[in-house]
């Protein structure tokens, strides 16, 4: 179990003053839930999620994982990026066992680990390839790759499908799908698409902004297995209007209804 | 010139360009305008007799010899200074105005401190290849550091990585084209360096060769040999660049490849 505990982020600005761009954030993710964060621009999901990943520290609050506080990152979580963030000098199956290297395994030894990971994202006959010769879907399959391939228990994901085209984006999610299905891990999913966020989530946190923070936690209650046809259904639709009608508020949308 | 490959293309006009070239050069050697400009005819003629006399050879040996020995430690600790510079902010701030005074500075204005320093002979001629050359791998392996994206640093460091890591297997092979693009400069430079240095103080080497041909109103000769010298830099920096696309298959890629393959 993931524990947030009244997190709260700081950053000093130029004039000498502040900006709290977190603020008291609690919540709790279960073991193999299927969590996704959603929010405007700037309400601070992001650092929320690099927080969780060991790469930002709270200025107040702390995280717990299975009792055990956050102090940097670790072997039990590994991260998927929204630009992929793939190393353009190596190639796809180096690139997969990239994370294994760096916890001291040879390359060698590293890239015959990462190959079955790489088969699980159907990308097997690219290993060879450079990043750049690979297509933006292709290239974060790459990037889900090496996060599965150590091990971890908990996949932090920040707007992994953000940068990809709408079909891409499409098909992405369903595979996504089949593989948490499969591999059972916890997600934590940063997305700003409400959509995607109900597609895939057993749970959807929804952040206010300035400073970010809880607005509520939304529970999606459509059974699994689920496939495209799920997104026609009224429970569907009324939860992805519902989160549309909290979001626009935010966002200063002159025609929507005050937040109560 | 249709049905031609782009390159072949490229190539012709090339060849059209140095046989222009070297024909307006056999014109004005034949009008006699100036004894500073034989007709190429004869200078190719001397090329032969020239580049296989003991004179230029033992010459050849003696700019090599320095070129062997000051040229590899500069690369070497230019590269090693340099990913310090690029990565270490307080390093830049201390050094980076050493290495601009030292890169704008007009190297020739050194040769006589140099000489007070090292002497008449070989010394000197080192300490100037590597003034040469030293300066501009630093700056260029630094910039190569700079370009290091913060993202890829993230993520190595989201999986775990410590700073060696992160220097070894992020930095480095980020610095890597404008660090081989430092190399393939200062090598140039250490070829201009080692001329003017042998011209100036030793009078030995290719640039003492030059310095006597000149002296000696040789001006076949003396074409000869400037020839060699430019063909020498070319075919150097041309080999840099070939080690540099063997081992960075990655850089030139991208431009004339679109994305080979698409779909998820």
């Amino acid at each position: 179990m993931i524990e947030i505990n009244g997190i709260g982020r700081r950053f000093n600005t130029r004039d000498g003053g502040s900006f709290e761009a977190l603020k008291d954030v609690n919540f709790s993710v279960n073991d193999k839930e299927f969590f996704s964060i959603i929010g405007p621009s700037g309400c601070g999901k992001t650092t929320l999620l690099k927080m969780v990943a060991g790469l930002v520290k709270p200025t107040a609050g702390s995280i717990e994982v299975d009792g055990t506080p956050v102090v940097g990152p670790g072997d039990d979580r590994a991260m998927v990026f929204q630009s992929f963030v793939l190393l353009p000098w190596a190639d796809v199956l180096t690139n997969v066992g990239f994370g294994l290297e760096l916890r001291g395994r040879s390359r060698k030894e590293s890239r015959e680990a990462a190959a079955p990971f790489l088969e699980r994202v159907g990308l097997t006959r690219f290993s060879e390839h450079y990043p750049h010769e690979l297509s933006g879907g292709m290239q974060q399959r790459v990037g889900l790759a090496r996060a599965l391939a150590v091990g971890p228990d908990i996949l932090l994901m920040d707007e992994p499908f953000g940068a990809l085209d709408a079909q891409t984006r499409q098909l992405m999610q369903e595979d996504l799908m089949r593989l948490w299905d499969q591999e059972q891990k916890t997600v934590i999913f940063v997305t700003h698409s409400m959509d995607e966020a109900a597609y895939l989530s057993d749970r959807v946190l929804v952040m206010d902004t300035h400073p970010g923070r809880v607005r509520e936690i939304l529970d999606v209650p459509i059974p699994r297995p689920r496939d495209e046809s799920v997104r026609r259904e009224s429970v569907f639709t009324e939860l992805t209007a519902h989160m549309w009608h909290e979001l626009r508020g935010m966002m200063g949308d002159p025609t929507a209804p005050a937040p109560e | 010139m249709r049905g031609m490959s782009a390159k072949n293309r490229n190539r012709v006009i090339s060849t059209v360009g140095l046989v222009g070239g070297l024909a307006i050069w056999e014109l004005i050697g034949q009008l006699e305008l100036s004894p500073a400009f034989p007709p190429v005819s004869a200078v190719l003629a001397a090329i032969v007799e020239v580049w296989t006399s003991p004179r230029f050879l033992d010459a050849l040996r003696e700019s090599l010899i320095s070129i062997a020995i000051a040229l590899p430690p500069s690369l070497v600790f230019g590269i090693g200074l340099g990913l310090v510079v690029g990565r270490y902010k307080p390093a830049e701030w201390a050094l980076d105005p050493l290495i601009n005074t030292f890169l704008s500075l007009p190297l020739v204005a050194l040769i006589p401190v140099l000489f007070l320093i090292f002497g008449l002979g070989r010394g000197s001629i080192l300490a100037t290849i590597i003034i040469y050359t030293f300066f501009i791998v630093v700056v260029n392996t630094a910039a190569g550091v700079r370009t290091t994206d913060q993202e890829v640093v993230e993520m190595a460091t989201s999986f775990g990585a410590g700073e060696s890591q992160i220097m070894r297997r992020v930095v480095l092979p980020s610095a890597l084209p404008l660090m081989f693009a430092g190399v393939r400069i200062a090598t140039g430079r250490a070829i201009r360096g080692v001329i003017i240095a042998e011209q100036v103080i030793g009078l030995i080497g290719l640039g003492g060769l030059v310095q006597r041909l000149g002296g000696a109103f040789a001006v076949e000769d003396l074409y000869a040999v400037i020839l060699f010298i430019g063909l020498f830099g070319l075919v150097s920096m041309e080999a840099v660049t070939t080690v540099e696309r063997r081992a960075l298959p990655w850089v030139a890629a991208p431009e004339d490849n679109e994305p080979a393959f698409s779909g998820a």
